[in-house]
């Protein structure tokens, strides 16, 4: 039988593979991952969340519609945690890219080779650059300074890291 | 961290078997059924708060680049920065290559590679991996056709 919870949750699951297919789309088309990641999943969530008070007031679930509400929300945003990191990763991990270099390259490369492409200014400069754009740096003359917006953000993973003792990192 | 998510998810579970649906005070119409449902989501919204919460936050904090060169900016005694200086002290002081030579040891340690003499190689694990990592990446086209 089909509960009210189960209906919202099937409600919820089709919404997240319509974001997931308007998010692939537009990696395909080019465009620009952050912003079209937030975007895409902020259309899809509102619309699943009216999806939901819809079909409520349809199936006349009453006072469910609070727990529809709830439940729909909170498992849009536990889908959207788990699908972000995993796009992130094929999309940005330098182990990613290194697997994926030695398949290209016949499965063997030279160990320096892997370190003057992986651990060069290039793959440095890329990074600075998504860091311009984020708002954490601004370049300068000589160089580039911290926003405070990128303090911010820096002291509170160095206080994550001290807790868990990571020492370095990166 | 596999043993701590299984020990707490045996926890929340437990928790979930001993005690009343209503938790004694919630009304009936917050109650999810059937309880399989219930039980279901709840381990379910827990695991995603592990995976996708805690677990990201650890390796963000243990493995983020970017997340690294902006703690070496805060952490600097020059205000200006260049390239040249963060590839030498990126990490406290440790370098650029310190940071890839990490990468190459947890590939080593998950044996998705291995070193022959000078050489990095693909395991056939490693291989199976880059076959799946290389058609997603051409279907999101971020790799030339092969």
């Amino acid at each position: 039988m089909l509960t009210p919870v189960l209906a919202t949750i099937t409600l919820v699951t089709l919404w997240f593979l319509v974001f997931v297919c308007m998010h692939v789309f537009g990696l395909r088309s080019g465009r620009d991952n952050a912003q079209w990641l937030v975007r895409s999943y902020a259309a899809s969530f509102a619309a699943m969340l009216a999806s939901v008070v819809v079909l409520s007031m349809w199936c006349d679930f009453g006072l469910m519609l609070l727990l529809s509400v709830l439940v729909a929300a909170l498992t849009s945003a536990c889908l959207f945690v788990l699908y972000v990191p995993a796009v992130y990763t094929i999309l940005t991990s330098l182990s990613v890219a290194t697997l994926v270099l030695l398949r290209r390259s016949g499965g063997r490369l030279p160990e320096a080779s892997l370190y003057d492409r992986f651990a060069s200014r290039r793959i440095m400069q890329q990074r600075l650059c998504v860091l311009v754009r984020a708002g954490h740096l601004v370049p300068d003359t000589c160089g580039f300074s911290i926003t405070s917006r990128g303090r911010a953000v820096a002291h509170a993973f160095a206080f994550v890291k001290r807790l868990w003792r990571l020492g370095p990192g990166g | 961290m596999t043993l701590i998510y299984v020990a707490c998810l045996i926890g929340v579970a437990s928790a979930w078997f001993v005690t009343s649906a209503d938790l004694g005070f919630l009304a009936q119409s917050l109650l999810i059924e059937p309880p399989w449902l219930d039980l279901s989501l709840m381990l379910f919204f827990f695991s995603a708060a592990f995976f996708g919460g805690v677990l990201q936050l650890y390796n963000l904090a243990d493995r983020g680049l970017s997340l690294r060169i902006l703690i070496d900016f805060a952490e600097a005694d020059s205000r200006i920065i260049d390239t040249d200086w963060l590839i030498a002290n990126y990490g406290n002081g440790k370098g650029l290559a310190w940071m890839y030579g990490k990468r190459i040891a947890g590939m080593l340690e998950t044996n998705l590679v291995e070193r022959k003499a000078e050489m990095i190689e693909l395991t056939s694990k490693g291989v199976r991996a880059a076959a799946v990592l290389s058609a997603v990446r051409r279907f999101l086209r971020l790799e030339p056709p092969s």
